[in-house]
């Protein structure tokens, strides 16, 4: 057997690679930003007192966490368009499944955090006149998001694996882009090896971030 | 200043605290002790309703504070309220209880600047005072985790004063202490007391309550048994109950 990677450099494969691996990064990242304000919300709302909150976080939990990704997506690309004639752009669609979904995982990893900070910093911000959403905010976040960090940058890359999934709903990122180029020229080594090369890079990123963002987050506030 | 009166409250089935009746005056310094279990620090965790209470009232300065009557019925009240009743009781906890993640100037000014209280200048000079009245002044940017226990209580302190309340409560401020530094602690907390501070305090520190406090309240099972001035507690307890207990804490100490 023989390898060729000159491959790439024909037939414009490496830029069409290139664009495809821009297209996952803006997905991942915007699917990201979605993920973090679901998590929060429902986090938060699972653990409100008022019982109608809480079961609907836990039902959303339960029905994202519980159902393929795969499934999610033709339901909101396929389905929607041709059930409901709801018309989502690939694009539009993608990110929104991928936040969802995600969104699910980090709702745990927030209401873990916030678990595990003592009850006492609760009662000390309210004991001070502080409401329970200024105590949250100010005293139990803060704290929340630096054990909030490890497992958030396992679900990150789990997201930016999971984009892959999109090529199936016609998003042009990088997983289709393989596809593309493999259906002409057979060269499934090659391609495919170059484009787990690029989810690694652009992962191991992540996590190189955000161990960053933990030391510079404990330097400022030596951990408790 | 506080009103107790035909206090219950429960965990559960567990009657946690039996119908306590308590009038603590302007100035004074109230000292409660009791075996452990007894309810001394629920009962003081409900003077700021940091506890629930299932029937009976709690007033501060003739406000009830947590449960209030309308339309005939006992409810909760709205959080808002509730909120401006606790800046009026600063509280300092058995664990502190410090922002980890703030220095201690910002442990001292979070809540005054959040609630709009003070401006950034006025709470940093508040800061500064207060720091100096607990002896920290050389301390005011370090982290909790910096400092030693003793100090930490000072910073706590420092922090409830810092809303200007008008009485202070204090859940067993030593206990967690090493022997060497509770009399920092103490020493920060007579001064308060002097300078007339109302204050509630639970603690096992004997010698405080002697020295300092106007009344001792003697608590057992969830009742207060016995309410005297020091030296009638110390000296000669009404009740058979007090002295078992003050024999026993003070054969040991």
């Amino acid at each position: 057997m023989t390898l060729d990677f000159g491959i790439l450099l024909q037939d414009e494969n490496l830029p069409l690679l290139l664009q495809g691996l821009w297209v996952t990064i803006r997905m991942t990242f915007l699917a990201l930003i979605l993920s973090c304000f679901i998590g929060l919300v429902i986090g938060l709302g699972s653990m409100s007192k008022y019982k109608w909150i809480s079961s609907l976080c836990a039902t959303y939990l339960a029905w994202f966490r519980g159902t393929p990704l795969l499934v999610q997506l033709m339901l909101l690309y396929y389905g929607l368009a041709i059930s409901l004639n709801i018309d989502l752009t690939a694009s539009l669609a993608g990110v929104l499944g991928l936040g969802m979904y995600s969104g699910a995982y980090v709702s745990e990893i927030v209401r873990g955090a916030i678990q595990s900070i003592d009850r006492g910093q609760m009662e000390a911000g309210r004991s001070l006149g502080l409401s329970h959403w200024q105590t949250m905010f100010k005293v139990i976040l803060p704290q929340a998001i630096r054990r909030m960090l490890p497992p958030l940058a396992n679900e990150f890359i789990a997201l930016t694996k999971n984009s892959s999934l999109l090529s199936v709903i016609t998003v042009a990122e990088l997983m289709r882009a393989a596809n593309t180029i493999v259906a002409d020229n057979y060269k499934y080594f090659e391609i495919y090896l170059t484009i787990a090369v690029f989810y690694f890079v652009v992962n191991y990123g992540i996590s190189v971030l955000i161990r960053l963002l933990e030391r510079k987050l404990n330097v400022e506030g030596v951990r408790s | 200043m506080i009103e107790i009166t035909n206090l219950d409250k429960y965990y559960g089935s567990h009657h946690v605290l039996k119908d306590i009746n308590l009038t603590i005056g302007q100035g004074e310094v109230v000292v409660i002790i009791g075996p452990s279990g007894s309810g001394k620090s629920t009962l003081l965790r409900c003077m700021n309703y940091l506890e629930p209470i299932q029937s009976g009232q709690i007033s501060i300065e003739n406000q009830p504070i947590g449960m209030i009557e309308q339309n005939g019925k006992h409810k909760e009240m709205p959080e808002n309220q509730l909120n401006k009743m606790r800046e009026k009781v600063g509280m300092v906890f058995q664990n502190f209880n410090l922002f980890p993640h703030l220095s201690v100037r910002e442990n001292i000014t979070l809540s005054p600047l959040t609630l709009g209280k003070m401006n950034k200048k006025t709470a940093n000079e508040t800061a500064s005072t207060l720091l100096a009245k607990v002896g920290l002044s050389d301390r005011a940017d370090a982290y909790p985790d910096q400092l030693s226990g003793g100090q930490k209580q000072r910073v706590a302190i420092a922090r409830a004063l810092a809303m200007k309340p008008h009485v202070m409560l204090f859940d067993e401020p030593t206990s967690a202490l090493d022997p060497e530094l509770i009399g920092e602690v103490l020493d920060a907390m007579k001064e308060l007391a002097r300078e007339g501070m109302t204050m509630v305090v639970v603690t096992h520190e004997m010698g405080f309550a002697k020295d300092m406090a106007d009344r001792v309240v003697v608590m057992d099972q969830g009742q207060i048994i016995e309410v005297d001035k020091p030296d009638v507690i110390f000296q000669n307890p009404s009740q058979e109950r007090t002295k078992t207990f003050l024999h026993k804490v003070l054969t040991h100490t």
